[in-house]
């Protein structure tokens, strides 16, 4: 493996470590909503970062792994929170990687806030589904509105993140220049 | 540089507004309940504030004075029993006949407005129809129609005049030998009463009493809008009849659904006629709207016997004290003030004419 | 942030509070009736039960979900899950909802408690 193959790896599995801390903290907040596992999606800004340096297939692994690693450590494995977890995850690495990949016209803050707003989307679709009733939809707003401050919060982040690495050159060396 | 700080400083405000947010959601209005077995009913108070201690303090204290209260008017111990050394009712009844008894400052308080309430309802209203409401057996197992020789021979120990009371010595005297006081009909309303302004007293601005039906509302709810009072349905079990809109206000219902017992194809009421010593038969529910509890629970009762016609307008010659009733022929009545704080619901039951 | 992002932030909170009113309206009923509300219990899907919500009233029940039996406690106009056989107990956690358009959810018992009808009596005198 070459030299930056191993980097990545290496770095792939800090976000893994650290987008599943996240989520388990995440998971200890309790937010009085009653879909159950409904996070605030802080755990996200991992993925993006991870769609940013590696692309959309790594930031989906990055995603799916968090989930998983997770659900085993807060004991909700294969539950239903975890399906949760999954529609949540799979749906916000979609549209952020399009976002990303697609558009120049959104800066992270853009990116992260629809990342927040497709990852409750996408529980509380998956919620519905599993109750076979769209009564949930009562929380829909709630839902789209918790995600908008975080999603700019991790966005900042990210955002002052990669431009003190551009100044830097720090992330260079991790990200990948084949295409 | 400059841009660093733009994006650190909004991060640091983003995390400042959830700070404050949690902050002011910690001090929001909450919401504290409390119930509690008494009076042979289950009485519940809500009370709405920011301070949980306060809230649980206040609550605690108004269902200890309640509970006093209940103590002191409760007519059904038996001698020897420790809560029949408690009753000032079951020492009144004691010595009817022999000697006055001294009573606590409450029990006085709501002699003395029985004796008036008696005196403005013609008779309707009397605290002495214990030997009365023995003779029927609502109270216990068996309750059955007394022959007409045994009424008489009752209502001869029924009489609120035959009740003499001294505000200086504090003390009350059934005068006739087997006498029996029964605070019945507005022991509850009293207790919600004085758990109100023991509530207002620390400083609680948002309550709702319901003492087993008897309700006390103290300012608007939560939502700064009147409370939302049902008016329950004398016939069917799940629904209301009407629904008032009550700011500082109680709201209470005699009716004769609540104990009664049906022989030869008639319906038998524990609301009896102190007059004539049977049922009163003319009113299916009469809910009282006025401030005071205690005052909305004798009313009930006045109202409920006297009939209807006479009902509303004794209403309409006291301020602040307004009837709603669903007669025995299925007709509905109330006040004409109580316009615009009442929504009435007669479905196909009853028949209401909105000129009242 | 730039100009793609305002937009994007203003669309997103545009779209819940329009949907907070269309849901607002549609859960609260269109007239003025004032009656009691009533708890709709489902389970997998089906309706198992129609509670009325009537203060003064107080009931508890089994009924079985997916994962076995769990009890349901009402008081009055409220209504909360009281004993679930699931793990994480989100449901029993949740305490009481009173208010149309709320809803208890046990996920892993596919369990749902919902409250229709117009806005909900304080106190019923009676």
């Amino acid at each position: 493996m070459t030299s930056q193959g191993t980097r990545r790896m290496v770095f792939m599995g800090l976000l893994v470590a650290l987008a599943t801390a996240l989520h388990v903290v995440e998971g200890m907040l309790s937010i009085p909503l009653p879909v159950p596992g409904v996070k605030l999606g802080l755990a996200n800004v991992v993925t993006l970062l991870a769609i940013y340096l590696y692309g959309f297939r790594d930031g989906l692994t990055v995603a799916l792994m968090r989930v998983l690693l997770g659900s085993l450590i807060s004991g909700m494995f294969l539950s239903p929170g975890f399906m949760l977890g999954l529609t949540g995850a799979v749906g916000s690495t979609m549209i952020m990687a399009l976002l990303l990949k697609h558009t120049t016209c959104f800066s992270m803050i853009g990116i992260s806030m629809a990342g927040a707003a497709a990852h409750n989307m996408g529980q509380l679709l998956a919620a519905c589904l599993i109750l076979q009733n769209s009564a949930l939809i009562y929380y829909l707003p709630v839902l789209l509105l918790t995600g908008i401050p975080t999603g700019i919060f991790t966005g900042v982040l990210l955002n002052s993140l990669i431009s003190q690495s551009e100044k830097s050159g720090m992330l260079n060396d991790l990200v990948r220049t084949s295409p | 540089m400059i841009r660093q700080r733009k994006l650190l400083l909004s991060a640091l405000g983003v995390l400042l507004i959830v700070l404050l947010a949690s902050f002011q959601y910690s001090r929001r209005i909450r919401e504290y309940r409390s119930e509690h077995f008494l009076m042979d009913t289950l009485i519940s108070i809500k009370v709405y504030g920011r301070n949980q201690e306060v809230l649980k303090k206040a609550v605690a204290e108004a269902f200890a004075e309640m509970r006093r209260i209940a103590e002191l008017a409760d007519g059904f111990p038996q001698p020897g029993t420790a809560a029949y050394g408690s009753s000032d009712v079951c020492r009144i009844n004691a010595q009817a006949g022999k000697q006055p008894v001294m009573v606590d400052n409450d029990i006085m308080a709501m002699l003395e407005l029985a004796k008036k309430y008696h005196h403005i309802s013609l008779g309707a209203f009397d605290v002495t129809i214990g030997p009365l409401m023995e003779l029927w057996g609502f109270g216990g197992e068996a309750p059955h129609v007394p022959d007409a020789h045994s009424i008489q021979a009752a209502l001869a120990r029924v009489g609120s005049d035959k009740l003499v009371l001294n505000g200086h010595e504090r003390t009350a005297f059934l005068t006739k030998a087997g006498m029996k006081l029964d605070l019945g009909a507005m022991a509850k309303g009293y207790a919600a009463e004085k758990a109100i302004w023991i509530l207002e007293k620390n400083g609680i601005e948002k309550a709702l009493i319901d003492a087993g039906g008897n309700v006390r509302t103290l300012g608007r709810n939560v939502h700064e809008a009147p409370w939302k009072i049902g008016v329950k349905d004398p016939r069917k079990s799940a629904a209301v009849t009407a629904v008032l809109q009550l700011e500082n206000a109680s709201a209470v219902t005699s009716g004769d659904y609540y104990r009664y017992f049906e022989a030869g194809g008639k319906r038998y009421n524990h609301i009896l006629d102190p007059r004539s010593g049977y049922p009163a038969v003319r009113t299916m529910s009469a809910t009282v709207v006025t401030k005071d509890a205690g005052l909305a629970d004798i009313l009930s009762t006045v109202f409920f016997v006297l009939p209807p016609e006479k009902a509303l307008e004794t209403a309409g010659k006291m301020s602040g004290v307004e009837v709603f009733l669903v007669t025995a022929d299925g007709r509905i009545l109330h006040s004409s003030s109580l316009k615009g704080r009442i929504e009435v619901l007669p479905g196909d039951s009853y028949r209401y004419d909105q000129g009242r | 942030m730039t100009r793609a992002d305002k937009f994007l932030l203003a669309g997103l909170v545009l779209f819940s509070l329009l949907s907070m009113a269309a849901l607002y309206s549609r859960f609260s009923g269109g007239d003025d009736k004032l009656q009691s509300s009533k708890a709709v219990i489902s389970v997998q899907g089906k309706i198992l039960r129609t509670i009325d919500l009537t203060p003064g009233t107080r009931s508890s029940f089994t009924l079985q979900g997916r994962l076995g039996p769990s009890i349901v406690g009402v008081e009055g106009n409220r209504i909360r899950m009281l004993e679930a056989p699931c793990a994480g107990k989100v449901c029993v956690n949740q305490r009481w909802i009173e208010n149309p358009g709320e809803t208890i959810v046990c996920i892993p018992g596919e369990i749902m408690i919902r409250i229709e009808g117009t806005a909900p009596l304080d106190a019923v005198t009676r």
